[in-house]
């Protein structure tokens, strides 16, 4: 065959490399260089407030030391317990939102609008009009408690609880969105014909939304879901704003620790090394969704 | 014949190209790009000093950056930048904390060669900014404007009720309580701090601790923390929110906060950095005009009025590809005429003492009169090559104690542990 | 189309007051707070209807900064990223979805590998990459890490469209004489619209509001991208909500009308045709 034929009916090999070449020589462009020397510099003791001088070669020691810090472990906790309570949080929210939203309404446009507006307002700005809202003088969330009665305002960003779930809740609502959109294109695809079928034989709502929607819905929930625990992982914005990680280090995650060490205490090792753990964990957490994908072709 | 016609055609050519070059190309012109913060840095005013530096250095042309508006983002940008060691930019205008630990990354390229020895060339400035500026004996920036925190009050207020300006802490929360007490208006506050984890939190961990007479670390860097006293510094400021002189949630209050409250008449005294005073005595929505006054910080009984030191430096890139250009430059940013230019018209504080008292300096901004003092008494923040973990450390533990989630003499205690290992 | 839960128009408009409020309340009073003066923002009790409405904050939010190029800006590298995006992901989508793939697993961990990575921990490098290829402070430099930046989301979103689509439509148009290339363009892509349109509008929201490649990469003032110039109304000192708010509102106007044009996109057409039980 000659090379044009071979390009019009390619054979499924060339096919494939073919159409993975794009995506690969981006990431071969753009991502594979900074994460190998951010591998790389994970192996040195490499502090610019140590003089601009060369880099230290410490092997694991960076390794070692983060295993030992009290602040990674703590932040480390954050992050896991943020993670466990927004996705989940955020699936429910969003499912809940996206069944609501695909109801037959006159002018679908407003619905769907506010559906996709929290996902549209950039997330920095999310968490200080959140914090905003949960000021103690000057929040929304204080002046409607006042004026059920509660005159005492709570200090909700100063409570290390509440702060955490001020940051929750913000979260929960800002990627509820993200979760909605992908679940109600998911919605879409369920033919009616399925519904009409069960409504048939004598099926409750109930019983729908379990044995149709849901199975039907599995690959989009599973591709909301990776996407949404690797975000959740890597939370920095919406604390950072809200509380910059205090009181104390109460509110601090894994990505605020790393954003700290690296551009303000300038240990770009350390950060580093710090940056594989999250990797790390990442790759873990999500590995067993990408199976899923993986198998479900 | 032919190649004659050619030669001619092809000189002719040249001419014209030549001609038609812009004239800086052939006048070997620099172009020097200065990155000057945000708003509060005035770069609208700097524009004007640059341009008049320009007139008169024809080969020199000035661009100014404007990117990242507060010190955080800047240094953001900066660390990304400055870690590719990027040429792009010049000279960098950072805040008085930053030399020390920019130096000390290799960012910055040291003066010396370019303007003298450290001693001569620092002696006209305030001490404070000699000794900030001046790193392992060599020149890391100079100084633009300086800054400082002031006790502005409610001139009317303590007039009203015959109160003398406090000189203790104890006097000026009782004058607070006092004040609070007779007006009635359960949305006065006795005095505004900022407790929120910003740069502002460290200097409100060291304005009682100081003004007790005590050192944060001594000439070398290293610590020299009095446990005790800074532990009675931030009882001091829960006593006032005990007595309600400070308000509850004080954890929560960063610098523009202070400065609206006060604006809107909700404060008897307040501390804040200089720009303030312009927005009391201007801002069409201000409630203050007329009402306010400046005086020293409070002392602890037996100890000494103190202030925190603030404003801002030029330095020249270490990757700068012109830097004889951009020293000059720095050079006259950082002069006397230019000091006086920016008080004229910014009520910028400046670094010169002699720029105080100069008559048109004192016709267009009277309060220097009152602010001179303060500045020239005022301390700088540790100077530290890890100042940005100096900084972290401080002001998350302070606002952690003002949130009252640690004691203070818990906070103080992990203050000490966390920096023994940096600042020796 | 789920079968009716909440039967009767009442219950729908409590169903619809759900979303719109959930989705608007920030937006409103971001609003309300481009209506007020800093000073109204300290009053005890707060106010939520300013008192003296005002539209300065507006004429102040475009004459402070060129919001206007911003807005240009942030607009042609969310479309171009999110377009380019979006053809690369429909190929690796189609491979991985299509194809007997020996490392499958592989290649989908890989593609998504890239995100869990913090962006923080990566801007130098990509800053030293753009610099070495000259692109600093040019759309390209935005244009393409945006681009890797979505292919995460828009591969995975399309490889869960086109697994569910079955494999007899394109079966059909192959035997009909399509290319396999043809028949990914012309049947599957199509027939997952509602993936295509998701995946569009989230990668477009993404490049539209990220900050830091855009603080990093193109700082000049004359390339920035909105989020960036946001940030600037503030100073060292200052943070004037009313002025942000406005730039705001300005920034998400925008996003707003392109979400309400294209959202019939994301969820009509499917189920009128071709797909039968």
């Amino acid at each position: 065959m000659s090379t044009l034929d071979r390009l019009r009916d390619p054979s499924e090999k060339t096919l494939a490399v073919m159409l993975l070449a794009p995506a690969f020589l981006l990431l071969a462009l753009i991502v594979v260089y900074p994460i190998g020397k951010l591998i790389w510099n994970s192996f040195f003791d490499l502090r610019l407030s140590g003089g601009g001088g060369g880099a230290k070669f410490v092997g694991f020691e960076n390794y070692v030391l983060v295993l030992k810090d009290r602040d990674f472990w703590g932040a480390t906790w954050n992050t896991v317990l943020i993670t466990l309570i927004t996705v989940p949080g955020a699936l429910v929210v969003g499912l809940g939102l996206a069944m609501l939203a695909n109801l037959p309404f006159k002018r679908q446009w407003p619905v769907r609008l506010a559906l996709l507006l929290p996902w549209a307002l950039p997330l920095a700005f999310a968490g200080l009009i959140f914090a905003w809202f949960f000021h103690t003088e000057y929040g929304v969330v204080n002046d409607v408690l006042r004026r059920f009665g509660q005159d005492e305002p709570a200090m909700w960003l100063l409570r290390p609880n509440w702060a955490f779930a001020a940051i929750c809740l913000t979260i929960i609502w800002k990627t509820s969105s993200f979760m909605a959109l992908i679940l109600l294109a998911g919605l879409q695809m369920i033919p009616k014909s399925l519904y009409e079928a069960a409504e048939v034989d004598g099926a409750s709502k109930w019983q729908q939304f379990w044995q149709i929607t849901i199975p039907m819905l599995m690959p989009s929930i599973i591709v909301a879901l990776i996407f949404r625990t690797i975000t959740a992982l890597q939370t920095f914005d919406i604390p950072y704003t809200m509380t910059k990680g205090g009181p104390g280090n109460a509110t601090e995650t894994l990505s605020m620790l790393i954003h700290k060490t690296t551009i303000d205490y300038l240990d770009v090792g350390y950060g580093s090394t710090l940056a594989v753990f999250m990797f790390v964990l990442s790759l873990f957490v999500t590995g067993f969704y990408l199976k899923r994908i993986g198998r479900n072709a | 014949m032919q190649r004659r016609h050619l030669f001619g055609a092809f000189t002719a050519a040249v001419f014209a190209v030549a001609g038609s070059l812009p004239a800086d190309v052939l006048a070997q012109q620099t172009t020097l790009r200065v990155f000057s913060g945000g708003a509060n840095q005035r770069p609208d005013l700097m524009r004007k000093l640059f341009d008049q530096y320009q007139a008169k250095n024809p080969g020199v042309k000035i661009d100014i950056e404007t990117g990242g508006a507060t010190s955080e983002l800047q240094r953001q940008y900066l660390s990304t930048v400055l870690n590719a060691k990027d040429p792009a930019i010049d000279i960098y205008m950072i805040d008085i904390v930053n030399p020390a630990q920019y130096y000390g990354a290799g960012w910055l390229e040291p003066l010396n060669q370019y303007l003298g020895n450290p001693a001569d060339v620092m002696k006209p400035y305030l001490p404070v900014y000699a000794t900030a500026n001046v790193v392992d004996g060599k020149i890391a920036a100079m100084p633009a404007f300086a800054d400082a925190m002031f006790m502005y009050y409610r001139k009317d207020l303590l007039e009203k009720h015959k109160i003398a300006e406090p000189r203790t802490w104890d006097e000026l929360a009782a004058a607070a309580k006092k004040i609070q007490q007779a007006e009635g208006n359960p949305n006065l506050q006795g005095l505004s701090i900022q407790g929120a984890p910003i740069e502002g939190a460290v200097c409100t961990f060291l304005l009682p601790y100081w003004s007790q007479g005590k050192d944060f670390n001594d000439a070398s860097g290293k610590m020299t923390l009095d446990k005790t006293a800074a532990a009675k510094g931030l009882n001091q400021w829960l006593s006032m929110v005990d007595a309600g002189v400070i308000k509850k949630n004080v954890a929560e209050v960063k610098t523009p906060d202070t400065v609206n409250e006060f604006k809107a008449g909700q404060v008897v005294f307040a501390i804040n950095w200089g720009f303030a005073w312009d927005r009391f005595k201007d801002d069409a929505d201000s409630q203050v005009k007329g009402k306010v006054g400046v005086m020293p910080l409070p002392a602890m009984p037996g100890g000494k009025s103190a202030t925190c030191v603030g404003g801002w430096q030029w330095a020249v890139s270490a990757f700068s590809k012109n830097k004889k250009a951009a020293a000059d430059l720095v050079k006259f940013m950082s002069s006397p005429e230019a000091s006086k230019f920016l008080a004229a018209e910014g009520s910028l504080l400046p670094t010169y003492q002699s720029v105080y008292t100069d008559p048109d300096v004192v016709k267009n901004v009277p309060w220097f009169k009152d602010a001179a003092n303060v500045v020239i008494a005022g301390r700088s923040r540790p100077l530290s090559k890890d100042y940005g973990q100096v900084s972290d450390v401080i002001r998350t533990t302070t606002s952690a104690v003002l949130a009252r989630t640690k004691k203070p003499e818990e906070g103080v205690a992990e203050i000490e542990s966390r920096l023994a290992r940096v600042m020796r | 189309m789920k079968g009716g839960w909440l039967e009767g128009p009442k219950l729908r408009l409590v169903a619809a007051a759900i979303v719109v409020i959930n989705g608007f309340f920030p937006a409103l009073w971001i609003l309300l707070t481009s209506l007020k003066t800093e000073t109204e923002l300290v009053s005890k009790p707060i106010t939520y209807w300013p008192v003296n409405p005002t539209l300065a904050n507006y004429v102040q939010a475009f004459t402070d900064q060129p919001l206007l190029k911003y807005l240009g800006n942030s607009f042609l590298v969310a479309a171009l990223s999110t377009a380019t995006s979006l053809v690369v992901a429909a190929f690796a989508a189609y491979a991985i979805a299509r194809l007997n793939l020996q490392r499958r697993q592989l290649i989908l961990t890989c593609i998504v590998a890239s995100s869990m990575f913090p962006l923080v921990t990566l801007l130098v490098p990509i800053f030293e990459t753009m610099r070495a290829l000259n692109l600093l402070n040019t759309y390209t430099a935005l244009v393409i890490p945006y681009t890797v930046l979505n292919l995460p989301v828009c591969t995975l979103v399309l490889v869960s469209f086109f697994q569910s689509i079955p494999k007899d439509l394109e079966n059909a148009a192959m035997i009909d004489g399509c290319t396999r290339i043809g028949a990914l363009w012309r049947v599957v892509v199509p027939l997952a619209a509602p993936g295509v349109f998701t995946a569009g509008i989230l990668a477009f929201v993404n490049a539209w509001d990220e900050f830091l490649l855009a603080l990093s990469l193109n700082a000049s003032a004359s390339m920035r991208t909105v989020p960036v110039g946001i940030t600037l109304y503030q100073g060292e000192f200052t943070f004037p909500w009313p002025i942000i708010s406005a730039a705001l509102i300005v920034a998400i106007v925008p996003v707003a009308v392109l979400i309400a044009v294209f959202q019939e996109r994301v969820v009509g057409g499917l189920t009128q045709g071709g797909l039968k039980g």
